[in-house]
């Protein structure tokens, strides 16, 4: 469900003493190792690469156009037609969960880029210059957090108005505080490190120390943040779809289809309900596992720590 | 302690006025209008400049911000949590109805969730590898992924084409009715419970891996205790401390998780009453609720703060 995510509360102790030893490593060959080390990831994310095949090529793959009803072939069950069935107005169930797959992905996406990069840059600031800022930066992060996220994001939704953008930028901003306390924590324990004092007593300005010598340190823990927070993205979409205050109805994402089956007649038809939950589950372990590979293969210390 | 308590609970009075600014900016400040929620776009747009003015006037919606601000929060403070745009229930009453209902599914859900999440937590940290550990970790990641209405739909699908068994929709109260209440709240109670189950499990068992390799643990074996006593005695009270602090977090995800399942189970909860101000657009009743929400989530936090801190003198005396 809806998740706030504590797993990626904890390793955050971890991923700041583990700073160091997490460095990424441009090297050839590391698909290949990635494979070897840890072939269920591998296997999954060649999932999450047929997913977002799938939303791209999805004009191409679905065998209806998902907006069009077919008056005939009302609430059928899934036949040699139609895979997965129609809904009560005759659109094709199949052709819906593969256009599913755009908005899923482009809001998960949108949100992780945008949510989790403002968050780290946020956690980036506040770390380095520490003080007052970072005093005020940490209540700030703290409220914020305050809020179960599904709910905020509900708030931030309802007030905005139903729309693309909107749902990327209330799931944006529940993300914001996840990059903002790991980053922090990194930058920290970084700053005190001796290159970046040799790097300031050289002269360097903060921008420069920052960019040139804190950032890249960064890369390793904020990628696998952003991995472990598009499975979390992924569903609060879908919730917010099913309570109405996701991407407005006529467009199918698996949340509102999910919504339109419980407007189906007293008893949702289980196609109906089966298959969009279905493509949010695969979707989300797909990423959520293709996540753990990328951070046991980042950072093997964190290995144990999940 | 008592220090730490006073010095908690003033980060927590700190932090609910930060959370009520911050709904007050979400839901007043931010663009979207309330009179095109209260009369749909179409009403909106035939109202003429005057009738929108008077509107507002009457909504308290055209004084200086600060005003609105203090007026909402004198209210609340007076116990008087407005009233819907379009039910004759005042928000405070609907909330002593429903909020109940949804408390015990809450509580309902963490119980369910240690009952899971320690014994399978326990068989994989003692038998790390093992089939059964790996079962049980595919599970939890599994149940990471699942989402939680959708679980709930099915859930309500399968009882009703196998047994043709279906809950009561009218929400019984525990003290008149307690069977037709346990029966509505058990769907969305176990829901929840795998959900947390999943993450409890995770985190107790890495935990549980750190602590049994710690020497204390080694002398009890050592001066002869057999396996299950140390591991009972010695290894869990320590294991469970982040778990404890791990379900005051979950907590947020329950309160969260529980809008969209009791929408799929049609549990007349306060979670289906913000489903409902949400698809209604009804501002006043939704800021309260999210209030409402957000200073729970911020309360029980706080116990489970000082109940660690209780348990944990380590923490008590930073």
């Amino acid at each position: 469900m809806t998740a706030t995510e504590p797993e990626t509360v904890y390793p955050v102790e971890q991923i700041a003493l583990t700073a160091e030893s997490a460095r990424l490593r441009p090297t050839g060959g590391g698909f290949r190792r990635f494979v070897r080390r840890s072939p269920m990831s591998a296997f999954w994310g060649l999932i999450a690469a047929a997913i977002i095949i799938m939303a791209v090529a999805a004009p191409v793959l679905a065998p209806y156009e998902p907006l069009k009803s077919d008056f005939r072939a009302m609430s059928k069950p899934p036949n040699e037609r139609h895979y997965f069935g129609t809904d009560q107005i005759g659109r094709d169930v199949l052709s819906r969960v593969i256009y599913g797959s755009r908005a899923s992905l482009t809001v998960a996406l949108g949100a992780v880029l945008f949510g989790t990069t403002l968050g780290a840059l946020w956690g980036l600031a506040s770390g380095y210059f520490g003080g007052r800022f970072d005093i005020v930066s940490q209540r700030v992060i703290e409220f914020l957090q305050s809020f179960p996220d599904l709910i905020l994001a509900m708030a931030i939704a309802m007030a905005l108005g139903a729309g693309f953008g909107t749902v990327i930028v209330a799931i944006a901003i529940t993300r914001i505080p996840f990059g903002g306390r790991v980053i922090r924590a990194v930058v920290m324990s970084l700053k005190e490190l001796s290159y970046v004092e040799a790097a300031r007593g050289l002269g360097a300005s903060h921008l420069r120390i920052m960019a040139r010598h804190i950032l890249p340190q960064c890369v390793a823990p904020y990628l696998i943040l952003a991995t472990t927070h598009l499975g979390v993205a992924i569903i609060i979409e879908a919730a917010l779809g099913f309570l109405g205050v996701g991407i407005p109805p006529p467009t199918p994402t698996w949340g509102n289809m999910l919504a339109d089956s419980l407007n189906a007649g007293l008893v949702p038809p289980w196609w109906l309900v089966l298959f969009p939950g279905a493509a949010i589950t695969i979707t989300v372990l797909a990423f959520n596992l293709l996540g753990d590979g990328i951070r046991d293969m980042l950072d093997p210390r964190l290995r144990s720590a999940v | 302690m008592y220090s730490y308590i006073i010095r908690r609970l003033a980060f927590g009075a700190l932090t609910v006025v930060g959370v009520s600014i911050i709904v007050f900016a979400v839901l007043r400040i931010l663009p979207g209008d309330p009179l095109v929620a209260i009369f749909g776009p179409e009403g909106f747009t035939k109202l003429s400049e005057a009738e929108r003015a008077r509107y507002m006037a009457d909504l308290g919606l055209s004084d200086p911000l600060a005003v609105q601000y203090f007026r909402w929060v004198g209210d609340i403070a007076r116990g008087n949590f407005g009233r819907s745009f379009f039910r004759a229930e005042s928000v405070g009453e609907m909330i002593l109805r429903r909020g109940p209902l949804t408390a015990e599914i809450a509580v309902l859900s963490v119980i369910l969730s240690w009952l899971v999440g320690i014994p399978v937590a326990i068989v994989s940290a003692l038998r790390p590898n093992s089939l059964g550990d790996n079962v049980s970790r595919f599970l939890s990641i599994l149940f990471l992924a699942v989402p939680g209405f959708w679980l709930g739909m099915l859930i309500v699908l399968a009882a009703l084409f196998m047994f043709g068994y279906r809950a009561p929709l009218a929400g019984p109260t525990l003290l008149s009715d307690p069977w037709g209440n346990l029966q509505v709240v058990i769907g969305p109670a176990v829901v929840l419970g795998l959900g947390q189950a999943a993450y409890i499990a995770r985190m107790a068992r890495s935990s549980l891996l750190e602590v049994i390799r710690e020497d204390y643990v080694r002398t009890a074996r050592a001066k002869g205790l057999s396996r299950r006593p140390v591991i009972t005695f010695h290894a869990l009270p320590n294991a469970l401390l982040p778990v404890i602090t791990l379900s005051g977090i979950l907590l947020g995800f329950v309160l969260a998780g529980s809008i969209p399942v009791e929408r799929a189970f049609g549990t007349p909860g306060l979670g289906y009453a913000m489903f409902t101000a949400v698809s209604e657009r009804d501002v006043f009743v939704m800021q309260n609720l999210v209030f409402l929400y957000a200073v729970v989530f911020v309360l029980l936090n706080i116990l489970v703060d000082l109940t660690i801190a209780w348990l944990d003198p380590r923490i008590r005396y930073q």
